[in-house]
């Protein structure tokens, strides 16, 4: 039986007058690799940042280790933001003004590692992302995808409980694409938990569960096998779910 | 125009708090600015005026006893149009148990000369029906002796029960003497008791008496006279035997200079301290508009691509920015008026009346004319990288970075991510530094200011007397053991430097003054030229004026019917007798007086000046035949507590220019910034966390532009102080290291920008993060 290591229970989320998520009852589970899809505007983004507590409720409670943190303090989501939780977007978000290395080592002194410690793993982590050769640049004079990778490597420094990936692909070419999902897929057969959303349907099919949000209403689940390499069949089978939605 | 309307509305929507911010800076200036000129020109004016209008002459001369002839002796002399005559009774007076260290001038109040009646803060009164027995003051004297109306003054006219007692029934405004600057005061009474106070002199004997009769001689010269000032002086009192009877003659501008001196200085410190301001207001607003035209790029490439040109983007600009500085101006100008009638009720203590404050539209509108011409053409200046955006190559442009290197350790994360922006945007800070450095430096020579005046105006009474000390001691008699007195003043406080003072009577080409011999004559303020020595003196600005004389010229000094040629080595400052004095060293004096006998007083320095009332009280109670005194006069209060209220003003300026500035970069930087916080948040940088390293980046660049500032004054500020003291008649200055002057400006500066930027960098507490990433994604 898999721990669930993150849930939201009634969860509804509005803007103003505009209700995006409409009472989403969700439980991500520890070591699996869920993916949120949707059609735009579903709120797929909205239930990411929901769930990691960048945005607050409107609605409902939510839960991480079985601890209610619906009403935690600013004080205690930085800590879960420092050591729990790891986020990737679809731009990288680097700090421009720091290079690929120190952006990477940023994020361990910020989770509270040591100096040490912060510097071996910030040196595994270049070497394990391929980026030796872009370290020390600054983030304007890498490509997308040594960015993205870098960004990825921030985001699991601290070896967070769960990562969470906002389309990290949306805005890379396919190679790099490519790359960064094989990182990804990498990281999760580590027992890395991944909460990734996304609208294309190739990095879709490395997660292991899939949820399918419309209108604020997830509608559709698919359990898979853990992503080992390209596979046809599994595929197929995310497309022919899909097609039920009307994909 | 539609189109430019609808931008303009955006834009103040966008822009409210720098337009806001601007508006402020501008509008303190203005206050500061036109306060100080209208202040500094009413001043002048209506001194000048009451001087007039109260009948003083181009000069006038006071002399004593009743010469009947004097005066159309004088309406002779061919350059003399006519004189005016005003009878006085000289004496010696007490108020309140203080005796004063000159002589009063009582005068006759009749209604014939038309004097205005005040309050005590200056307002003016009715005029009253003189009674007998009563009145009417200076308010100068309040501040040197604490007086109010229905106290006691008593005149000593003779020294057998000649006491005339006078009880004081309000105020006049003395043109003539009523500043506190001048030692010498008037007193108004009623006619019948200042002919029974003449009838009582006239029939004292010689020994007996104290006080004496006398007249103030005012006389105007004809017009279109060809004669230089000291000419016209030099011919009246050749052709006159006015000399016989002269005891001080002054000039309209010696009087006008002595009466507004405390104004003067306090305008000249804020026109200084409003072109301090004038310069941060344009650091900033530059540095404002840069940020605007960097941020608001993509936008203006966008209307480029819409078909507005970049000029008329430009003119958009200088109209919201040159607009808003307009209304900052004209805003500020109204209440200048009322901040310039607050400056001239302060003065009321120190100028004796109140300034009739008037709008000189003949200075200010061509110096807003200038101010806002200067705007104008930074303005210009500064808005011309609008006209260089090209449309596409902006909306296509990405954001870069500049590669630095430096550490970021664990425990000093904050203080890391701070210098590290510092270095990678340091053209962002480069303005926060110029104001730090401007605004340190002058509250540094502020501070310096403080420190120098002191607390009780140790400054002002060491320039104003003939040579600064603390504590003076003339001993009368041989009986008098000055070794004990010194080892008791010692017990006080340690001596740090002693010299010795004569003042002595000499007649200077033919007229009247009292020589300063200094046994060191180092002590001298000496204005410029140099110190005296055996062979030479040195003259105030007022004898230069009434002798026509210049460094270098020759002079005949006269002293105990010995006379002897000496030359004007230069002009020194001492305000004794309203400056008619020169300064003689020993050598020089020995020449033609007497150097022995009594007429020496001691003059100390102690190492704890503040020990020198407590030496006194002593010295006082405790020996007899000596004369004890402190470097004080008694209007010397009134112009402290103004002056100290005036560094304090400057430093709660200071302190909301610090505000202003700070809420205006600060905001700009964290707009320009919000996306890199957010990401940080999603770091886990906690709001606390970011929000110090964000105030120490001030922190580190106001600290370098404060010590940057403080070096400059280190070097620059004695000196420049001194020019601008020079300018007003003071003639020493040199403050050296202070708490006050170098410690504060170098801790509350970077603290205040500090302490600033943390409360207006309150917003990143709120901030929502994905709000600021979806931005930025867009």
């Amino acid at each position: 039986m898999k721990e669930v290591i993150l849930s939201g229970k009634n969860i509804i989320k509005t803007f103003g007058e505009n209700t995006v998520l409409h009472g989403i009852d969700v439980e991500i589970y520890e070591g699996d690799f869920t993916v949120i899809m949707g059609s735009s505007g579903s709120g797929k983004s909205t239930l990411l940042y929901t769930l990691s507590g960048m945005e607050r409720l409107s609605g409902g409670r939510l839960f991480y280790r079985q601890r209610d943190i619906t009403n935690a303090s600013e004080k205690e989501l930085t800590r879960l933001r420092a050591k729990e939780f790891g986020f990737v977007f679809q731009r990288t978000h680097l700090i421009s003004n720091l290079t690929l290395y120190e952006n990477i080592r940023m994020a361990g002194l910020i989770g509270n590692l040591s100096e040490k410690e912060t510097g071996l793993r910030t040196g595994n982590l270049i070497g394990r992302m391929n980026l030796e050769g872009a370290k020390d640049r600054l983030p304007s004079q890498v490509s997308g995808g040594e960015a993205q990778r870098a960004a990825v490597a921030r985001a699991v420094i601290n070896k967070p409980a769960i990562l969470f990936a906002d389309e990290p692909t949306g805005a890379l070419n396919k190679a790099n694409t490519e790359e960064v999902l094989n990182l990804l897929s990498s990281l999760h057969a580590e027992s890395q938990s991944v909460l990734l959303v996304t609208h294309d349907k190739e990095a879709a099919s490395r997660g292991n569960r899939i949820l399918y949000l419309e209108d604020g209403v997830i509608i559709g689940e698919l359990t898979l096998s853990v992503y080992t390499g390209k596979d046809r069949s599994r595929e197929e089978k995310i497309s022919h779910w899909l097609e039920g939605f009307g994909w | 125009m539609g189109k430019y309307r609808m931008l303009l509305k955006a834009a103040i929507k966008k822009q409210k708090g720098s337009i806001i911010g601007i508006f402020l800076l501008v509008f303190v200036l203005a206050l500061c600015l036109f306060s100080a000129v209208i202040v500094y020109i009413s001043g002048i004016n209506s001194v000048k005026n009451e001087m007039h209008r109260l009948g003083f002459g181009d000069f006038t001369i006071w002399v004593s006893g009743q010469p009947e002839n004097l005066k159309t002796e004088i309406e002779n002399v061919p350059d003399v149009d006519y004189v005016l005559s005003q009878p006085l009774i000289f004496a010696d007076y007490e108020i309140n148990g203080d005796y004063s260290d000159n002589e009063g001038q009582l005068l006759v109040y009749d209604g014939s000369v038309p004097y205005r009646f005040l309050s005590a803060d200056g307002t003016e009164q009715p005029e009253p029906e003189i009674m007998r027995g009563t009145v009417y003051i200076s308010p100068a004297l309040c501040s040197g002796f604490d007086v109010q109306v229905g106290d006691t003054i008593r005149f000593e006219l003779t020294r057998s029960n000649g006491i005339k007692s006078f009880t004081i029934a309000g105020y006049f405004a003395d043109a003539f003497m009523g500043s506190s600057m001048i030692d010498m005061k008037s007193f108004l009474i009623h006619i019948d008791d200042w002919e029974e106070m003449r009838e009582e002199l006239s029939e004292a004997a010689d020994v007996d008496v104290l006080g004496r009769t006398g007249a103030m001689f005012h006389v105007f010269r004809r017009e279109g006279s060809d004669l230089t000032e000291p000419e016209f002086h030099r011919q009246i009192y050749e052709s006159t035997d006015v000399s016989l009877y002269t005891e001080f003659s002054y000039r309209l501008d010696s009087i006008l200079n002595y009466m507004l001196l405390l104004q003067n200085i306090l305008s000249g410190f804020l026109i200084a301290f409003s072109a301090v301001l004038l310069l941060i207001c344009l650091i900033i607003i530059g540095h404002s508009l840069s940020v605007v035209v960097e941020q608001e790029k993509r936008d203006m490439a966008v209307l480029k691509s819409m078909g507005f040109s970049g000029s008329g983007i430009r003119r958009f600009y200088l109209i919201l920015y040159g607009g808003t500085i307009l209304l900052g101006f004209l805003f500020g100008l109204l209440p200048a008026f009322g901040i310039a009638g607050l400056l001239a009720k302060a003065m009321v203590s120190s100028t004796g009346m109140l300034i009739e404050l008037s709008f000189p539209a003949d200075i200010i509108l061509p110096v807003l004319s200038g101010i806002l011409f200067l705007f104008a053409v930074f303005l210009f200046v500064r808005t011309r990288k609008i006209l260089r955006i090209s449309p596409m190559q902006t909306i296509r442009e990405t954001g870069g970075g500049k590669k630095v290197t430096s550490a970021l350790r664990k425990h000093f994360l904050g203080l890391d991510i701070a210098l590290r922006e510092i270095r990678s945007g340091s053209s962002k800070y480069i303005a926060v530094c110029i104001i730090s450095a401007f605004l340190s430096m002058f509250l540094s020579v502020i501070g310096r200011m403080g420190t120098w005046l002191g607390a009780n105006g140790e400054g002002l009474m060491n320039t104003f007397s003939v040579a600064g000390h603390d504590l003076g001691v003339q001993p009368f008699n041989a009986s008098v053991p000055m070794d004990e007195i010194e080892r008791i003043i010692n017990w006080y406080s340690p001596i740090q430097e002693t010299y010795e003072l004569a003042m002595q009577s000499v007649i200077v080409n033919g007229q009247e003054y009292t020589a300063n011999v200094l046994n060191d004559s180092k002590w001298f303020h000496v204005l410029s030229g140099s110190v005296c020595d055996g062979g030479s003196i040195l003259i105030t600005d007022t004898v230069a004026g009434e002798l026509g004389l210049v460094i270098g010229d020759t002079v005949r000094v006269t002293a105990n019917g010995r006379m002897e040629t000496y030359t004007v080595s230069g002009i020194y400052q001492c305000a004794n007798g309203m400056g008619d004095n020169i300064g003689m060293s020993l050598t020089g004096y020995s020449k033609i007086g007497d150097i022995t006998g009594y007429i020496w007083c001691h003059h100390y320095i102690l190492e704890n000046g503040l020990m020198r009332e407590y030496a006194m009280a002593y010295l006082q109670e405790h020996y007899r035949g000596i004369d004890v005194h402190t470097n004080s006069w008694s209007g010397l209060d009134g112009i402290v507590f103004v002056m100290h209220a005036l560094i304090g003003v400057i430093y709660l300026v200071a302190a909301l220019f610090v505000l202003v500035s700070v809420a205006l970069t600060a905001n700009k930087l964290l707009q320009s910034e919000s996306g890199k916080m957010a990401v940080y948040k999603t770091m886990g940088l906690s709001s606390g966390r970011l929000r110090l390293s964000f105030a120490f980046r001030f922190f580190v660049v106001v600290m370098f532009g404060t010590g940057s500032g403080l070096c400059l004054s280190a070097f620059w500020a004695d000196y420049a102080i001194g020019r601008i003291f020079k300018m007003f008649g003071i003639g020493e200055f040199n403050s050296g290291f202070s708490v006050l002057g170098t410690v504060l400006p170098l801790l509350a500066i970077p603290l205040l920008f500090f302490g600033a930027a943390l409360i207006f960098s309150a917003k990143l507490k709120q901030i929502n993060i994905v709000n600021l990433i979806s931005e930025n994604e867009e």
